[in-house]
């Protein structure tokens, strides 16, 4: 191949091959118009820059979009609620979780719930230490007595709930060791869901006055969704009439006997015989025979009754 | 450290221009004479083809080189180094053959070349080269008019086989519309609507290429005899063709 030299600098020359190509060489001493048959081309050593400025953004764009996929993916684990876990002592308030045990949300179920939770501001979004803090509150307040009874139920997928059932348990037990002593019962899963558990702080309002936990038996708590109240309140009513009036009457009977004759009375009624009768063997004092005779002529109207009726 | 900042700067300017180039080439010869020396292990002269291979390395050197590679200086010399072996293991089958510049052991120093019989016409080719050049600096002058160097052409030149044929149908549709040449030279913009419509190459080709069929368009208007002379078998491939 044959090349003409067009142009002649000093560290290179441009030639016109024949072939119709313009190169850049390596200028051996040669003049411009010479025709040579060998040249040294110059090699560009540089890859394509264009195409190492695309790898260049790759590796930026990737690393930005896994960036964001990371931040996105916390942000769910931090900020979706994953689980709620209803605490109920009487005051019922609803704890929402995130999947880090990260405390999003917490709402009264009930009255006193949203009054256990006014003014309350969570320090921190730890699930056990805003536990604490609810039941230190709840004590404070009132509403968690000594022997008191504490009801979690946990609201979740079985894993959650198989992770954190004895946790829990286990964490209110330590926390409330040396400041009472609280019965806590963790019922898991949606089983119970919210009506029944509205149903215990309704029955746990009613119960702890009188007496705490005892009469809460089975029965009752299963009766309580059809006739709740008036079955409870009957039990009592009917307990005080029967036996309020029967002791009343007695001691009636006692005071009023003398004047009525009854079919019961007939125990004082022989007691004041016989003391008349010994009066009458003692066989002293008309006044004393005037008394007696009141009370005398009872037994023979009864005796003349029962006679007729002999007859 | 600060002149190495000044040199990057050289070498930043003279990527752009051919001229910042010479001139930076200019002032680096000393290094680049010591360089070769060391792979010569011996004194350089500007004779050596040795001399004229570090030369365009250093050249490409400062056309390839870039931040990211490190210190200028040494990513030159090793860029020369690299060149000056290419070139040695290239010229190594040469080993064995008797140079002609040889001297024959004579006393009078004559060399073999003065013993072969020389048939060339060295009259003939002189004038041909001198022919040759002013028409080379004619174009240069007209390119020059277009804002366009050889330099610039070369750096444009198809360098794939499939776009160089491409680029050839062009001139070749150039030579067959000659008014098309006339229209280049009237109005000084390269009508490459027409061209592309005319040779059935895409637009898009003939853009990315524009300075290359610019300068091989002005070579078919009149006046360029010896260097169409030296195009003659792209032109007559074209003429097979159609």
């Amino acid at each position: 191949m044959k090349y003409l030299v067009m142009e002649c600098h000093t560290a290179y020359a441009v030639v016109l091959s024949d072939d119709g190509r313009f190169l850049k060489v390596a200028n051996m001493r040669y003049e411009v118009g010479q025709t040579v048959t060998h040249v040294v081309e110059m090699v560009l050593p540089q890859t394509d820059p264009k195409k190492q400025t695309r790898r260049r953004w790759i590796p930026a764009v990737a690393s930005m979009a896994a960036c964001l996929v990371l931040v996105l993916g916390g942000f769910f684990m931090n900020h979706m609620p994953y689980a709620s876990v209803y605490m109920a002592i009487n005051p019922e308030v609803r704890i929402d979780v995130s999947r880090t045990d990260r405390v999003l949300e917490i709402t009264g179920v009930n009255a006193d719930g949203l009054a256990l939770l006014e003014g309350y501001e969570p320090d921190s979004r730890d699930l056990d230490l805003v536990m604490d803090a609810l039941v230190d509150r709840a004590i404070h307040m009132g509403y968690l007595h000594e022997g008191g009874n504490i009801t979690l139920t946990l609201d979740a997928n079985h894993k959650w709930v198989t992770s954190h059932e004895t946790a829990l348990n286990d964490h209110l037990e330590r926390y409330l060791e040396d400041k009472i002593s609280v019965t806590i019962d963790i019922v898991s899963q949606r089983q119970t869901q919210s009506q029944p558990a509205q149903n215990i702080s309704d029955g746990q309002t009613a119960v702890i006055p009188v007496e705490p936990e005892s009469d809460y038996g089975d029965s009752d708590y299963d009766s309580a969704t059809e006739s709740g109240d008036s079955d409870y309140d009957a039990s009592p009513d009917s307990g005080f009439g029967v036996d309020g009036d029967s002791g009343y009457d007695e001691a009636d009977s006692n005071y009023a006997d003398a004047a009525d004759p009854d079919s019961s009375d007939s125990d004082y009624g022989d007691s004041a015989y016989d003391a008349a009768a010994e009066d009458d063997n003692s066989g002293n004092g008309n006044s004393a025979g005037r008394e007696s005779d009141s009370g005398y002529e009872e037994p023979e109207q009864d005796d003349d009754s029962d006679s007729e009726d002999d007859d | 450290m600060k002149s190495e900042h000044q040199i990057i700067k050289a070498v930043y300017e003279a990527k752009e221009d051919p001229r910042k180039a010479d001139d930076l080439i200019q002032a680096y010869i000393p290094f680049i004479r010591s360089e070769t020396s060391k792979y010569l292990s011996r004194l350089s002269t500007e004779q050596d083809d040795e001399y004229s291979i570090a030369m365009i390395a250093f050249y490409e050197a400062i056309m390839g080189y870039e931040k990211g590679r490190g210190a200028f200086l040494g990513y030159a010399a090793l860029l020369i180094r690299s060149r000056l072996i290419d070139y040695g293991r290239k010229e190594a089958r040469h080993q064995g053959h008797i140079s002609l510049e040889e001297e024959m052991g004579g006393e009078d120093g004559r060399t073999l070349m003065d013993t072969l019989a020389d048939e060339h016409d060295y009259y003939g080719e002189f004038a041909h080269r001198e022919a040759t050049r002013q028409e080379i600096q004619e174009l240069a002058a007209v390119m020059e008019s277009f804002g366009v160097s050889f330099s610039d052409v070369a750096d444009n030149c198809p360098k794939q086989e499939r776009t160089l044929s491409a680029c050839a149908k062009v001139i070749r549709c150039g030579v067959e519309n000659r008014e098309l040449l006339h229209e280049l030279l009237r109005t000084r913009k390269l009508p490459l609507s027409q061209l592309a419509a005319l040779s059935g190459v895409e637009r898009k080709t003939l853009e990315r290429h524009r300075k290359y069929i610019l300068a091989m368009l002005l070579i078919q208007t009149n006046g360029y005899e010896c260097i169409r002379g030296h195009l003659y078998a792209v032109l007559k491939k074209g003429g097979r063709v159609s």
